[in-house]
């Protein structure tokens, strides 16, 4: 899928290579025939939910009314940083699935919604915005169409939260990042209250592909209803760490040793985050027995998630590592509802205890009671993305728990 | 119509209603905390949870509309667990305030509490994060941020109903703290509606503060007289004392009601209140006051002096008519008059009437029917009898006036101390041509009397006896709209 083609970010690579090609082929097709076509690719988000993306581009209503695109590039999951590396190698791929989705759904505007730290990102998407406008495919009457459609680049604050999607529509209004309770879904009542599509970098970047080669090729790429391909952003002491493409459905084990090249010397495999940071923890031996797509993961008990992969080595203490986790959640937590509100907190102040040889026995099954009473019971699910790795921790390592709460952890050492 | 099943009974519910809103108008309560019947939805405090048959998770009543056919379980263990759930976490940083809590009583945590939690607390008291407290956030408040929910339902009464958005929520997380927006105060008309819709002790009334125990209170409803809208309210007092006016919601006129009708009481008992009259610059009981004033009528009736009478927008129907009628038919003067008709309308958008008097719309009606004459045509008399804001506001020397008043003020040489509407009955007509009455809900001094009861007095003295029916027809003549 090219992706990750390098030295393709600026415009004339881009189109020596195939760029906008498809943009043109779009024009020839129906609205409703591209929408036909994602369906058919079988494309899932890949921002973190996995929801199919042509069906989501099907609720929109078909009036005559102002309705946007808008590209979530918040990424800021910690573990996650895979859709940086489209916007460094190739942004043109990002601006050209934007333009389709919004010839598809009828939108005449779309949002690039980004992360705010990413200060260099933003600027090289800006330069290929301006870039794509100059040459026609932004703006008035594109490619003689008759389509009008412009991108504004929106930069985030530094919340986490504004990832979740009604809460970065609060973001790009101006108000407070806070998510909005659904329904009305974004598709019926988004942004300034109009239907609105948001779809994750990577989503929008695999939409070219599909309109020039046919959902049905697409398809063909993966495993039945995983199908395509998918960045995984992979950190820990792996030989070779990095953002890789690989076709869904490929074996961890392979990927893993094929591709990432293994453990670093001296380091052993003890558990795996595939999907990004608000996924449960699954063991090396799990890890080693699946593959790596939807359903596979899901089996297991966890999720693909946005593919922020992190290895975790047996030298890292389990306790150390969820209580980084809980401080990240709790610090963005945005605190409208009461459990995760109160839960992340509690959570963390507990976790500080079983971390520091303070707690109580009766805290680690506190922390997961904690959980369960957040989980399911929020506005949005990061309430869950901090409950679900708790209770994978505690119930896959126990063990580590228990000696912070005996006071003999082999592993931090503290 | 959908049908539901809430709890194994059917129920038709409106089209797009909530599921807390049909299952509350069928009598099954679902407890909350940010839901506000005249808020908008805000679903995060997560007390409302209720099992709805198909769907995996709960879901919150308040923002949830039932569909045709929809099951809903409110009293599941699932639901009970979940409700016991949000309530610890909700008390998880609470302070143990409730000694010195003003809400006690009628706080939402307490309740619920005893119906749903019941659990010892798992937090270590050091533990509980701290937040600022005692704050003097306007005029009429102070909030403690240690007690607040974060239910936002001040947040929204500010946005929603007076728009003038002055809180918001400081950081977020368990950091979140309602805090005000600008350098400025919390002063908007309708401020004290904060302290009652916030569900626990975070806002509290600086007036209300510490004075009672909310359930050592009785209510009383009446309705306010600050202005012609004429707000429906409940009269909390006890022993004696008023402590505090609550609006009394309804369909017709209020939901709320403003900081300055909520504070009218204090005419009641203020350092200023008049409780005994004054005749000649001398104060006496009530039954000597009152054969002082006959004298000086008598006298005045028989020196063919020019006795003139006040009708007021501020008084009752009742004690308007047996004003007119002692002049007319007693003292046979024609010297009647009263203020011309005032423009109405809601001056804010929400409440408060230009009209600042609570009964123009009937006084304007008996001046038609009676042929009186408008103050800006009293030019000269002898004796006046009047109301005593009317009187400040003509141009007529206090010593030829006989001011009916609440207040003290040492300038009149002639006060009659009468009873305020919190202390008797009367009947106004509001801007929306509604009659409503209002009711004592304490005893006045000793030494006061109605308006009403004074013209009847005095009527006595003369040698008259009118009949009730006789000062009682005046309502077969005027226009009125009644709450159906
Ligand atoms: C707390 C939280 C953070 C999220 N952050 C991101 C993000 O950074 N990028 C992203 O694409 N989706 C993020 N999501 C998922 C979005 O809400 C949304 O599902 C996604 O953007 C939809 O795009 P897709 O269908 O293309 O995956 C987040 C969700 C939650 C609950
Ligand atoms: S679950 Fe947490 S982050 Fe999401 S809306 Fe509720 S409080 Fe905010
Ligand atoms: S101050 Fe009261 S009304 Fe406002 S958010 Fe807190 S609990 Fe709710
Ligand atoms: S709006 Fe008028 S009637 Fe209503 S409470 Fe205020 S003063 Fe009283
Ligand atoms: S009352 Fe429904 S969430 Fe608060």
């Amino acid at each position: 899928m090219n992706i990750l083609l390098n030295d393709n970010f600026d415009l004339k690579t881009y189109i020596t290579n195939g760029g906008y090609n498809a943009l043109k082929k779009s024009f020839t097709l129906k609205p409703e025939e591209i929408i036909e076509e994602v369906k058919k690719s079988g494309l899932r988000g890949r921002g973190g939910a996995g929801f199919p993306t042509g069906l989501k581009w099907s609720f929109i209503p078909k009036t005559k009314t102002q309705k946007y695109i808008v590209c979530n590039s918040d990424e800021s999951e910690p573990g996650t940083f895979k859709d940086r590396e489209i916007i460094h190698k190739n942004p043109h791929s990002i601006i050209e699935g934007m333009i389709i989705a919004g010839y598809a759904i009828g939108a005449s505007k779309g949002y690039f919604y980004i992360r705010g730290e990413f200060a260099r990102e933003a600027r090289i998407m800006e330069k290929s915005i301006y870039e794509a406008k100059e040459a026609g495919y932004l703006g008035k009457n594109i490619l003689k169409s008759g389509f009008d459609f412009d991108i504004v680049v929106v930069r985030g604050a530094g919340a986490y939260i504004c990832g979740e999607e009604t809460a970065l529509l609060e973001s790009i209004e101006g108000k407070q990042g806070k998510p909005r309770i659904k329904p009305p879904f974004p598709a019926v009542k988004g942004l300034y209250g109009c239907p609105t599509v948001i779809n994750n970098v990577e989503t929008l970047a695999s939409v070219p592909y599909i309109v020039i080669y046919g959902g049905e090729n697409y398809s063909k790429i993966g495993v039945e209803k995983s199908s395509g391909t998918k960045l995984f952003s992979v950190s820990g002491p792996v030989k070779k760490p990095g953002v890789y493409e690989i076709p869904l459905g490929l074996s961890f084990k392979t990927f893993f040793y094929d591709w990432l090249g293994g453990m670093k010397e001296g380091e052993e495999l003890k558990a795996v985050i595939p999907g990004g940071s608000s996924v449960p923890v699954i063991t090396a031996e799990e890890a080693m027995n699946t593959k790596l797509d939807y359903e596979s993961l899901q089996k297991i008990g966890t999720m693909l998630g946005s593919g922020g992969m992190i290895i975790i080595p047996k030298s890292q203490c389990m306790v150390e590592l969820l209580y980084v986790l809980a401080r990240f959640y709790h610090h963005e937590s945005c605190g409208q509802c009461t459990p995760c509100r109160e839960g992340s907190g509690w959570i963390e102040k507990t976790l500080n205890k079983i971390l520091n040889y303070k707690a109580k026995k009766q805290d680690l099954d506190l922390i997961v009671d904690i959980s369960n009473n957040m989980m399911g019971r929020t506005i949005c699910p990061l309430a869950d993305a901090l409950a679900m790795p708790v209770i994978s921790f505690v119930q896959k390592f126990r063990e580590e728990f228990e000696s912070h709460i005996e006071g003999n952890c082999k592993i931090c050492g503290k | 119509m959908p049908k539901v099943i809430i709890d194994g009974k059917e129920f038709i519910a409106k089209e797009n209603e909530t599921v807390l809103n049909v299952a509350e108008r069928n009598g099954i309560y679902i407890p909350r905390y940010c839901y506000h019947p005249a808020l908008s939805i805000a679903g995060n405090c997560r007390m409302c949870l209720v099992e709805i048959e198909k769907m995996p998770k709960l879901q919150i009543a308040c923002a949830t509309t039932v569909t045709d056919g929809m099951v809903i379980h409110t009293q599941t263990e699932k639901v009970k667990k979940a409700r016991q759930d949000v309530l610890e976490f909700l008390l998880l940083n609470h302070p143990l305030d409730c000694p010195i809590c003003d809400q006690v009583g009628e706080c939402y945590l307490q309740d619920y509490y005893m119906e749903y939690g019941l659990k010892k607390s798992r937090i270590d008291l050091k533990d509980k994060n701290r937040k600022p407290k005692r704050r003097d956030i306007g005029k009429h408040l102070i909030l403690d941020n240690e007690r607040c929910i974060l239910c936002t339902r001040c947040v929204r009464f500010c946005e929603e109903v007076t728009k003038t958005s002055e809180l918001f929520i400081n950081s977020r997380g368990d950091h979140s703290f309602i805090d005000i927006k600008t350098e400025e105060k919390l002063d908007n008309d309708y401020s004290l509606n904060i302290a009652d819709i916030c569900p626990v002790g975070a806002f509290t009334s600086k007036d209300f503060r510490f004075k009672e125990r909310v359930y050592r209170l009785s209510s009383t409803s009446s309705i306010c007289l600050s202005c012609a809208t004429g707000c429906k309210i409940k009269v909390q007092h006890n022993n004696g004392k008023i402590y505090r006016i609550l609006p009394d919601p309804n369909i017709y006129t209020n939901t709320w009601i403003c900081d300055n009708g909520r504070m009218s009481y204090k005419i009641t008992a203020g350092p200023d209140r008049l409780t005994k009259s004054i005749i000649k610059s001398e104060e006496h009981h009530l039954n000597k006051a009152i054969i002082k004033l006959f004298d000086i009528l008598k006298e005045a009736k028989e020196k063919n002096l020019k006795i003139a009478i006040l009708l007021s927008d501020y008084l009752s129907i009742e004690d308007n008519f047996a004003l007119y009628y002692l002049g007319f038919e007693i003292l046979k003067t024609d010297l009647i008059y009263a203020s011309k008709e005032k423009e109405q309308k809601i001056e804010d958008g929400i409440l408060i009437n230009k009209d600042k008097t609570p009964n123009s719309n009937a006084v304007s009606q008996i001046s038609k029917l009676y042929g009186i004459k408008k103050y800006e045509d009293l030019k000269d008399c002898d004796l006046l009898i009047g109301f005593y804001d009317d009187i400040e506001k003509l141009n007529i020397p206090k010593n030829k006036s006989v001011a009916l008043s609440y207040k003290a003020d040492k300038e009149y040489d002639n006060l009659i101390a009468i009873k305020t509407y919190f202390e008797t009955e009367g009947s106004f007509i509001n801007w929306q041509y509604f009659l409503r009455k209002t009711a004592p809900s304490v005893s006045a001094p000793t030494d006061t009397i109605s308006v009403y009861d004074l013209c009847l007095k005095i009527s006595e003295l003369f040698g008259y006896y009118p009949k009730e029916k006789e000062l009682n027809k005046i309502f077969n003549e005027l226009k009125y709209k009644t709450e159906d």
